[in-house]
């Protein structure tokens, strides 16, 4: 029964993704399509999971601001991951392509130095998964995230309830602008573990690797693939994590102690993964190529997922876009890509006007 | 103005971290060729940072949103990035032996700057995979009644976890007591917390806010005796005793009606 719940959780954490993430390297140009082997995996299930976080919000808040169920929201939230995995996997027929599975980089290829670095950078990895799951990190915050998962998944209602006490209140509009704690409960229908173990003992290890994951995307576009510099560079942001707790307000501290709250996916995943993208824009604008509509796309699901993760996400997610693109127009005289960038914000916009007219 | 600096004082801590940042953002600005990659990790900070000191802007997101979260635009600093970045391409420069030693030199000088985040006293070995204490899982356990909702007064210790393990436990007060600056006054709470325990006014105030159980520290002195206000010992455990109010009424509600409080 166990084994059944857990390979759930894989499903819903790592399988699907991927296979929602599959959707970026469709096209010659898509923004999936630089990458092979680990990086063309890591690329699938960070993208994946951006893009299922963006449909997320998409769907939830509505039905939160109607005050309606969370049974409606899980109801078409599975509706929209069949549609998107149909999608993909006829994309996938259509290609003909065996999927490349390869998950360990390096080994074997470089040479010694490489070799220790990698094997330095996995051991790292490894001790901060198996120390989110044997630590707790007490922090009063989740006395209001996580309960509302566990409120969500025990009355089915969202944002009508006060976290601290239970009792009835008025609509949460505030929180319920940025339900992260919606899709933990999702998490925990499907696997059928309770939502404070799915958020302290599951979300916090994945969520860890995934932020990795971004850094790994970003520091092959920086420094190429087959170099020692990418697993050096792993290890350096490695060092710099661990010991980022310099103040309480670090990201690197959200990153490691706080990795179940939304705020921290934003700081550790979605912020990374903006520039990860704005490198990738810049690219194209070097190259002088023609930016696909996917590009923007996961982009728009980028900033849509900032917004899934904190209320002020949407703010900052469009003053980093804002200004990254901006810059990126003025660098290479390239002034049209201010259409599609504000495209983009315009989820995260409308987000934001509900907060100052509703919240 | 002044607040911004202090956010962005209280951000850096002892500031070494922020210090590297700043030296590697002039390392890459010096030497980093490839204007891509000086556009996004040398201008776009620049630009934040100047964003973020703008008093005007500050202005304008402290009246729309909690000043108190406004050193988060640090956030898109990606100081990891670049640091880690700008070392890396040190490492490249070098030959021969030199580059290990800095490589090395350059973690531990990193090390130095920053605090190992798992020295933090608020990591604490898990007790369950719920990760919270065990005797809040065995209390909450105890007291629910499958089908409806039922509300107990927890000692302060216990507040911020009941919640996040059963919503069907309901507090007379949460979290929000607690935490200092938020000025939150609850006199249930206080008389809780007394060192020493009013009985017959914890009792009334208990039932005036249709708690069902008092939950209370073995150790805790109390003047006069719960059971003698109509609440009986419900049970003990893991060092703490519960009470149960004899004449509240724990049936489930009739169908249809829920079962909330």
């Amino acid at each position: 029964m166990i084994a059944l719940r857990v390979l759930q959780l894989i499903l819903w954490l790592f399988v699907i993704p991927a296979g929602a993430g599959s959707l970026f390297f469709l096209g010659k140009e898509s923004p999936g399509n630089g990458f092979a082997g680990p990086g063309r995996a890591v690329f699938a299930w960070v993208g994946g999971q951006i893009l299922l976080w963006a449909v997320f919000q998409l769907l939830c808040v509505p039905v939160i601001l109607r005050q309606g169920n969370y049974s409606l929201v899980q109801r078409l939230y599975l509706a929209a991951v069949a549609v998107l995995l149909c999608s993909a996997g006829l994309a996938a027929l259509a290609r003909r392509k065996k999927p490349r599975l390869r998950l360990v980089e390096g080994f074997g290829k470089g040479d010694r130095a490489s070799v220790i670095l990698w094997v330095i950078f996995w051991a790292l990895l490894l001790f901060q998964i198996v120390q989110a799951i044997r630590l707790t990190y007490a922090d009063g915050d989740d006395a209001f995230y996580v309960a509302v998962s566990t409120i969500t998944a025990d009355a089915d209602t969202m944002y009508s309830k006060l976290p601290y006490t239970g009792e009835t209140t008025w609509l949460d509009v505030r929180h319920g602008l940025a339900p992260f704690p919606i899709w933990i409960t999702f998490l925990s229908k499907m696997s059928g573990f309770k939502p404070v173990s799915i958020a302290h003992l599951v979300v916090s290890p994945v969520l860890i690797a995934m932020a990795y994951g971004v850094f790994y995307l970003t520091g092959r576009k920086i420094n190429g693939r087959h170099s020692e510099k990418l697993p050096l560079f792993l290890v350096f942001v490695e060092i710099l994590v661990l010991f980022g707790d310099y103040s309480y307000y670090t990201v690197e501290n959200f990153m490691l102690a706080r990795s179940r709250q939304g705020k921290a996916a934003l700081g550790s995943i979605i912020i990374p993964a903006l520039f990860f993208l704005l490198l990738q824009l810049l690219e194209y604008l070097k190259e002088k190529k023609k930016i696909p509509p996917a590009y923007w796309g996961l982009l728009a699901a980028a900033m849509t997922a900032g917004a899934l993760c904190s209320t002020m996400g949407a703010m900052l997610c469009c003053m980093l876009v804002g200004i990254g693109t901006f810059c990126a127009a003025v660098g290479f005289r390239r002034w049209k890509i201010l259409f599609p960038a504000a495209f983009c914000c315009l989820p995260c916009a409308a987000y934001a006007l509900l907060y100052l007219r509703m919240g | 103005m002044g607040d911004v600096v202090t956010l962005f004082r209280d951000y850096m801590g002892v500031g070494l971290i922020v210090l590297w940042f700043l030296l590697a953002l002039l390392y890459l600005f010096l030497k980093e060729k490839r204007r891509h990659l000086r556009i996004l990790f040398v201008w776009v900070p620049v630009i934040l940072l100047l964003v973020f000191f703008n008093p005007l802007f500050a202005r304008l997101v402290f009246r729309m949103a909690d000043g108190e979260i406004y050193y988060r635009i640090l956030w898109l600093l990606p100081m990891t990035t670049v640091i880690a970045w700008a070392a890396t391409e040190i490492y490249g420069s070098l030959r021969g032996r030199g580059r290990f030693v800095f490589a090395g030199a350059a973690a531990v000088m990193l090390m130095v700057s920053g605090s190992f985040i798992y020295a933090n006293p608020f990591f604490q070995r898990a007790q369950n995979p719920y990760h919270i204490p065990q005797s809040v899982v065995d209390i909450c356990d105890a007291i629910r009644v499958e089908g409806r909702e039922v509300r107990a007064v927890f000692p302060a210790e216990m507040l911020q976890y009941v919640r996040q393990y059963d919503g069907t436990v309901c507090m007379p007060y949460g979290r929000e007591v607690i935490v200092e600056r938020w000025n939150v006054l609850n006199e249930l709470y206080f008389l809780m917390e007394a060192e020493e325990v009013d009985a017959v006014r914890l009792a009334e105030l208990a039932r005036e806010r249709v708690c069902h159980y008092i939950i209370l520290s073995g150790e805790k002195r109390m003047a006069g005796s719960l059971t003698d206000c109509s609440f009986e010992v419900f049970g003990q455990i893991d060092g703490y005793t519960i009470y149960r109010d004899s004449t509240a009424d724990l049936s489930l509600p009739a169908a249809g009606q829920g079962g909330e409080l």
